[in-house]
């Protein structure tokens, strides 16, 4: 009770200031009065009366602090004063107060704006209902050691045969479609979904319901679910779109729901159709493999438990259809670590390694404040002679510092919000997927204010502690230059540190940077220069029927291969880098297989005649394709080396005979070089679970898009790739390719135009998005550090202009002392190097572990880390040069007198 | 001051309150004074110290302050006990009785086993 009547009469003493004050010197003075007067009665001389008066009562000013401390609350009282203080010592040194502002706003800065990646990514839960019930189910090919997706007849038969979910549903493939009514044309991304989609994920729609079964079946009522974009777009956002129809291809489907805006799954589709309408062709052979399967967890489920529930269902399958389920088993894992996939490893590296670019600079604010605090040793002597205690006046730094921190990470925040559009720019698609969750939002906040707070005590409190134990008697006689021996100490540690972390730095993005070099000239087994990819939306008036099709595209390239420039074109279902696939199995003689699954596997590159010109493959034993392999010849087929090396191993493959299940025998007329289909180095790490799935298909085979039986042409058509050889520029082309395309239909649209030099950077994108940041860190971390030492060393020659006078007029020449100034800098810079080099090797054991980031170069590659020392020993030397030649101009006499 | 500021400050306090439960309602500087006098100069006070032991008792309510004029005409301000100072002071002083009769057997002779 009493104690908090105290309080309150406290806090009344934080405002009624003026009063008290006034109340507090007349007490002092009646108090004073009646002292001197008892001493003169004693018998003292006025003089002598005071002064004994005031050494009684132990200094005026000093009670007046005491008894001040008690009357307000204490601390928030002198916070407010520290905070307004340090305002003040803040605004009379403005150049200070930039530079320290700038340093911490480029560390936390880049550090907010990573965080934000990790906080998107790694730690954002997925915009579903209780996203950690949701689980991702593939099946797990035993011979191939690897998940693969599910065939849709043995989808249904988990969905039937499991108790373990409260549901389960399936995505199928993708199929564009042109939109033809209502409004103008245009090339749409559908998804094919099961029914109950959406439910299991726990999302509403906007409007209508989703598919039931009944729907999604062959044979069903066509029925669309339309995107927030579309149903805007074209409906205006009204709820009369629902049963609404909209022609995709030239085929009406009636609107039964429209997603919620931002509604997300893998990427962003304009539609969705039910699955189970597709292709029967694809949808009811168990060997071919669809669908991705999505679940949600019954409550008390454990994902072991369901795995071992579908174990058993796949085992079942596994018996009743041998040749297509053999070898199989079930994979299951949670939905978000397979969405996030390897990048929590490179995105937690990077959050290291921006962290070590926030602590270099702490370091040199701490340098800086180091530096300031010898010119204010004068200030806190004369605060402490006054009564300020040592925690005061650490507080009182501490503010300051933490005002400093807050300022720049006010700054930083902004340059976070750049910087990020920026470096999304350049992210590989594995981070793309959740890059709508990445933005500068509340958590992000809450990380700069933490950081800037932390960071403001951290390299606020050394220097706080260093100057508030300086001896009084001594800084108030020295002026305000004494500098301590420890101040050097801790200013020479600071940079030693500097030095080492920026060398960590340097030598992972050196790694980093020559494995993209590496990369360029892995040689892609295919000469990308001078080759153009596009997709064309056929008109579907010109697609009735599978060989009107065909007819269509073979007319389009002839049309193409007129256009004066162009060398060479035809169509593939495949391009390499695209991160397209299409795969198969494959059997060596014309044996049948038992078991689909076992048999090894290839990447199907379904082409027209021309391709392996256009892309400029090696042709190494027999022929290409001709224009003479047609439905009414004999099968053939081109393999790669790769495939001729392990299948035919010294044997000449020309003339043997491959099976193709869902085709028949070919003939292998032919072997090409090797092409890099998936990325230049092979840097996928094997044992990878995640999406890429089959990544490791090496196999390659190459056969006629005019060998299809009519059943198939309808599938392999559907997204097909026109590529074009021409030396000419892409813009000066392709005019004339959209000319050609348009003339042979009204409303075909020329989309996913790229050159092949842009698939092979593209391709590359997973090591040089780490290398950019990593770059661009240690570039950030070389200028911080290279200030670093240069402001210390040319500090050190300013409190050493004395010494170095009277060293000249000992006869010391310019040439000692600009060796002794530089010497020490390169102590400094070498005492560091030695720590970092030792760290350095760590982080790189780091780099080659983590994501299989590294290609071609050892994880201490010595040519890396002979480079970056000697760049950075050179900074160093270069950033103590200037000092180094003040002090070989100093002039001993003026030096000496200025003593 | 440091460690022993709390044990100062208590007893400093209880010093305050007896002096001015013996002599009435009395100025900063007569309570210094009478505190130096009382205690035969065994405590050096330093004076200022007293300032915001006032306050402090004051802030809790158990003395108050007003203005007045000492026996020289001299403007200065008076301390008196109020009510609950009083009754923190009877109960302050069984507390001590109570603490320096314990501490006195302790230090009392002849107690010690060996």
């Amino acid at each position: 009770m009493r104690r908090l009547r105290a309080w309150f009469s406290r806090l009344g003493g934080v405002f009624d200031k003026e009063r008290s004050e006034r109340e507090l010197s007349a007490e002092m003075e009646s108090h004073l009065a009646m002292h001197v007067e008892d001493n003169i009665r004693a018998g003292m001389s006025p003089q002598q009366a005071r002064r004994e008066a005031i050494m009684k009562l132990g200094g005026v000013e000093r009670t007046k602090e005491s008894y001040r401390e008690r009357r307000g609350l204490p601390l928030v009282e002198s916070f407010s004063q520290d905070i307004r203080h340090g305002f003040r010592m803040l605004r009379k040194s403005p150049g200070f107060t930039a530079v320290a502002i700038l340093t911490l706003a480029l560390g936390i800065g880049a550090n907010s704006a990573i965080f934000s990646i990790v906080q998107g990514v790694l730690l954002a839960p997925l915009p579903y209902s209780q996203p950690d019930r949701l689980v991702l189910i593939r099946e797990y090919n035993r011979t191939l050691k690897h998940p693969v997706w599910v065939s849709h007849p043995d989808f249904l038969d988990w969905q039937r045969g499991s108790r373990s979910f409260q549901q389960m549903a399936g995505q199928g493939g993708s199929d564009d479609y042109n939109l033809t009514s209502p409004g103008t044309p245009e090339r749409l991304e559908g998804r094919t979904i099961s029914s109950g989609f959406f439910s299991t994920l726990g999302v509403n729609l906007a409007l209508g319901h989703e598919f039931s079964p009944q729907e999604d079946k062959h044979g069903g009522a066509p029925v669309i679910i339309i995107s927030d974009r579309l149903w805007r777009e074209r409906f205006h956002g009204s709820a009369d779109a629902l049963g609404k129809s909209v022609a995709l291809d030239e085929v009406d489907y009636t609107i039964v729901g429209v997603a919620p805006a931002g509604f997300w799954f893998g990427d962003n589709a304009d539609f969705y159709i039910p699955v189970g309408q597709g292709n029967p062709l694809l949808l009811e052979d168990r060997t071919i493999p669809r669908i991705v399967c999505i679940a949600r967890l019954k409550p008390e489920v454990t994902i072991a438990q369901a795995q071992s529930e579908l174990d058993a269902v796949q085992e079942n399958l596994d018996r009743l259809y041998p040749a297509a389920d053999r070898g199989l088993a079930t994979h299951v894992a949670q939905l978000k670590q397979e969405i996030v996939g390897d990048t929590g490893g490179m995105l937690l590296l990077l959050l290291g390694a921006v962290g070590i670019v926030l602590l270099i600079a702490c370091a040199n604010v701490a340098n800086l404040l180091l530096a300031r605090s010898a010119a204010r040793t004068r200030e806190f002597a004369i605060r402490s002679a006054l009564g300020a205690s040592r925690a005061r006046i650490v507080r009182q730094l501490l503010t300051e510092s933490v005002l400093l921190s807050l300022a720049g990470g006010g700054l930083g925040l902004l340059a976070a919000r750049w910087s990020l559009s920026v470096a999304l720019a350049a992210a590989p698609g594995e981070l793309l997927r959740r890059s709508a969750n990445i933005s500068v939002n509340v958590s992000v906040l809450f990380f700069a204010f933490c950081a800037s707070v932390a960071v403001g005590i951290l390299f606020g409190l050394a220097p706080a502690l260093k100057s508030s134990k300086a001896d009084l008697q001594t800084s108030l006689k020295a002026g305000g230059r004494g500098f301590t021996s420890s101040h050097h100490r801790a200013q020479s540690s600071l940079v030693i540190v500097q030095m080492a972390l920026t060398l960590v730095l340097l030598a992972g993005a050196g790694l980093l940077f020559r494995t993209i070099h590496h990369l360029w000239e892995v040689n892609p087994g295919f000469d990308p220069h001078n080759v153009i990819t596009f997709k064309v939306g056929l008109s579907p008036s010109l697609a009735k029927t599978p060989s009107s099709k065909q007819l269509a595209y073979k007319q389009l390239i002839e049309r193409i291969r007129q256009i004066p420039g162009v060398q060479a074109a035809d169509l593939t279902v495949l391009v390499p880098l695209s991160q397209e696939v299409n795969s198969g199995p494959f059997l060596v003689g014309t044996q049948e297989s038992a078991s689909i699954p076992e048999a090894p596997r290839a990447l199907f590159y379904w082409t027209g005649p021309d391709y392996l010109r256009v892309m400029g493959i090696r042709l190494l034993r027999g022929r290409y394709l001709t224009t003479d392999d047609t439905t009414n010849s004999p099968p053939v087929a081109v393999i790669d080396s790769a495939l001729a090396r392990t299948y035919f191993p010294g044997k000449d493959p020309i003339g043997q005979i491959l099976t193709i299940p869902h085709w028949r025998p070919v003939q292998i007329v032919g072997v090409v070089g090797h092409v890099q289909h998936w990325d230049l180095g092979n840097l996928e790490n094997p044992e990878s679970t995640t999406v890429g799935a089959n990544r490791f298909i090496q196999n390659q085979i190459y056969a006629s898009l005019y060998q299809l039986s009519d059943e198939w042409i309808a599938n392999f058509y559907d997204g097909i790739t026109v590529t074009v050889r021409t030396p000419l520029d892409n813009a000066a082309v392709l005019p004339a390719i959209e000319a050609v395309v348009y003339g042979t239909g009204g409303d075909q649209p020329v989309y996913s135009v790229r050159t092949m030099q842009q698939l092979v950077s593209e391709s590359m994108s997973s090591q040089r998005f780490p290398m950019t940041l990593l770059g661009a860190f240690a570039g950030l971390a070389l200028l911080l550090a290279s200030v670093g030492i240069y402001g210390v060393i040319s500090f050190s020659v300013a409190q050493r202009v004395n010494e170095i006078g009277i060293r000249m007029a000992l006869g010391a020449e310019k040439r000692n002392i600009f060796r002794m100034v530089v010497g020490h800098g390169l102590r400094l810079a070498l005492a560091g190097l030695a720590i970092g080099a030792a760290a350095a090797l760590i982080l790189a054991r780091l780099l080659s572990s983590f994501s299989h980031l590294l290609y071609g170069v050892g994880a201490s590659d010595p040519l890396t880390f002979a480079t970056v020392s000697l760049g950075l020993t050179a900074v160093a030397v270069l950033a103590c040069y200037l000092p180094a030649r003040r002090a070989t101009n100093v002039d001993p006499m003026a030096a000496l007198r200025y003593e | 001051m440091g460690e022993k500021a709390d044990v100062w400050q208590g007893t400093l306090a209880l010093m305050v309150l007896k002096t001015l439960q013996a002599m009435g309602p009395l100025h900063g500087y007569g309570i210094a004074r009478r505190i130096e006098q009382t205690s035969g100069d065994l405590l050096a006070v330093n004076y200022g110290t007293l300032y915001p032991a006032l306050l402090k008792l004051e802030q809790e309510g158990y003395i108050s302050s007003e203005w007045g004029f000492s026996d020289n005409n001299r403007k200065a301000k008076y301390y008196k006990l109020t009510r609950a100072g009083r009754k923190q002071l009877n109960k302050e002083e069984r507390d001590w009785e109570q603490t320096t009769a314990i501490l006195a057997r302790f230090l009392a002779p002849g107690e010690e086993r060996s």
